[in-house]
């Protein structure tokens, strides 16, 4: 199964921007929206989605899927997400690699997961029967995380590898949540950026965090920090010019200034590229594991 | 029960009861003990809500101010789990919620502002409709006009208030100069709707909104002229009558007749 084709460098979609969006035609390549906030009966917000669709690109990226629960799926979640995307013809869908509630709770949080066999066999078959009702492969995003489990018998890097494989879906890496869990965990980023598969890789995420010394929290609130810099030309070297966006959810700065962080992140990409060796030969918009 | 749902399970529970079962399922290091890394979960859990319901009542947030309603959204954070898909639906039972709280019982205009922003919220993005034109209107045959029905525009809510909220949800959300709050001698009918992208809101007299509500309830026309004989007497019932169905249909109330 053909990735879709790279869309350049994009940014959240947020409210405070609409306007200046369709009133700017602002240089940005694509614009990923969060799935839950259209996922309502009609008015505004529907309207100024469609209206920018008609002048950008697309995807959805949701945050309740909650797919390593072991809460049966949400089949009427998903059936709205998927009559959003029968309307909004995304480029793609993703969620993340977390849980967010069980026994009919939902605590709005991206919950990690602990790494063992079971929660593999059982994350894999939720991904494939999703990616069935939906009629399409999903991306699935790294979370950034705070606890470790006692369980876990397989690195987070490994498990995201094994999930994608098995199931056969893409991944969204966030490069901020890699440094923020590396710093948080202990382990080395790069080893991380490493272990994961090429070819699986259609999205990377950029934002902020907090540091609070001795640990970091994603925060989405601060412009992306040097070290995530880093993290990111590492990612491009090894993974190529794969579609980025930058995330910020809260603090959000004027349509501009997210502009100029954006063309930051394109040259960035640009000079890695120009540098690299491994970068410069082309990539196969490929089947993932052919 | 699976080790995974085990571990959920008493994760979940930590989040929203406190429970200490969690414990012994995470580990920690030397730098960051596991107590400060559950806390980490646990206070974005409790702050994440509480934002939802700042963003969800943002002139009750206003009207109470930063630590008053800090203190209201950790209560209500405490006693409601989010059962929804999408934040935008927590608070819901927030205006029962401030009726039956002993702290805010005393305060009813609180609870009315709260059904006054959730009301307004679901105008907002209740589901898009064409508005019947006069000019469709127009082309209904004489005959038909007695048994003629009317859908209304999805966004149409009714409420009855006790308090001026509206005045002061409009203070707060303009920031001019905010109105005491005051207590009407009978409940003030209102009416709230969206025509294209913006909300609109009135208040209807007594003749109006029983009509409109049985116009709403699928009352047909000949049905609402003869409510509206009883209420003003045969002399001005007919002229009142085509005056309210033009004044619906042009303020984009009605969705079609049939």
């Amino acid at each position: 199964m053909l990735k879709p084709p790279a869309l350049g460098f994009g940014l959240g979609l947020r409210v405070d921007h609409y306007e200046a969006i369709l009133a700017d035609r602002p240089p940005i390549d694509w614009f990923e929206v969060l799935t839950e906030n259209y996922l309502v009966p009609g008015g505004k917000p529907l309207h100024y989605l469609m209206r920018i669709r008609e002048r950008y690109p697309l995807a959805m990226h949701g945050v309740s899927m909650s797919i390593g629960s072991t809460a049966p799926l949400d089949r009427e979640y998903l059936r709205q997400v998927k009559a959003l995307a029968q309307r909004v013809e995304p480029a793609w869908i993703s969620d993340h690699l977390c849980w967010t509630g069980v026994a009919g709770r939902n605590t709005h949080d991206l919950l990690p997961l602990p790494y063992t066999e079971e929660a593999l066999a059982h994350v894999v078959e939720r991904v494939r029967a999703v990616q069935e009702l939906l009629g399409r492969r999903i991306l699935l995003e790294n979370v950034s995380s705070y606890v470790a489990f006692r369980d876990s018998r397989l690195t987070e890097w490994e498990f995201l590898r094994e999930v994608a494989a098995r199931a056969d879906c893409l991944i969204l890496l966030d490069v901020n949540n890699i440094y923020v869990s590396a710093v948080n965990h202990e382990f080395d980023a790069l080893e991380y950026l490493h272990a994961i598969p090429a070819e699986r890789v259609q999205q990377i995420h950029l934002a902020g965090h907090e540091n609070h010394g001795d640990y970091l929290v994603d925060t989405h609130d601060h412009p992306v920090p040097d070290p995530v810099w880093e993290l990111y030309a590492a990612a491009v070297k090894r993974f190529g010019a794969v579609s980025t966006m930058i995330e910020r959810d809260d603090h959000i700065p004027p349509l501009a200034e997210l502009c100029a962080e954006l063309a930051q992140a394109r040259a960035l990409c640009a000079r890695t590229l120009a540098a690299g060796d491994g970068a410069q030969r082309p990539r196969r918009a490929a089947a993932a594991g052919s | 029960m699976s080790g995974l749902a085990h571990v959920q399970g008493d994760f979940q529970d930590y989040l929203l009861r406190a429970s200490e079962a969690v414990g012994a399922h995470v580990l920690g290091t030397a730098r960051v003990p596991v107590a400060t890394r559950l806390g980490i979960y646990a206070g974005a859990y409790r702050s994440r809500l509480a934002e939802a319901l700042q963003s969800n009542f943002p002139a009750l947030a206003k009207l109470l101010g930063e630590r008053d309603f800090h203190t209201l959204a950790a209560e209500y954070v405490r006693r409601h789990d989010s059962p929804y898909f999408s934040i935008r639906y927590y608070g819901d039972a927030l205006p029962q919620f401030l009726c039956a709280h002993e702290d805010y019982v005393a305060a009813p205009v609180l609870a009315e502002l709260a059904r006054w922003e959730w009301t307004m919220t679901g105008v907002f993005d209740a589901a898009d409709a064409a508005p019947l034109t006069h000019e469709a209107l127009a082309r209904v045959a004489p005959q038909q006009w007695a048994q003629l029905r009317f859908a209304w525009h999805p966004s149409v809510r009714r409420l009855a208030l006790s308090w001026n909220v509206p005045q002061i949800w409009q203070a707060l959300t303009e920031d001019s100069e905010r109105p005491q709050a005051s207590l009407d001698a009978a409940p003030v009918q209102w009416l709230l709707w969206r025509h294209e992208l913006t909300s609109y809101f009135r208040s209807l007299t007594h003749t109006e909104a029983a009509v409109l509500d049985a116009a709403h309830k699928g009352w047909p026309f000949g049905e609402l002229c003869e409510l509206l004989c009883d209420e003003l007497g045969e002399a001005q019932a007919p002229a009142h009558a085509a005056a309210l169905l033009r004044d619906w249909v042009g303020s984009g109330l009605i969705s079609s007749a049939g």
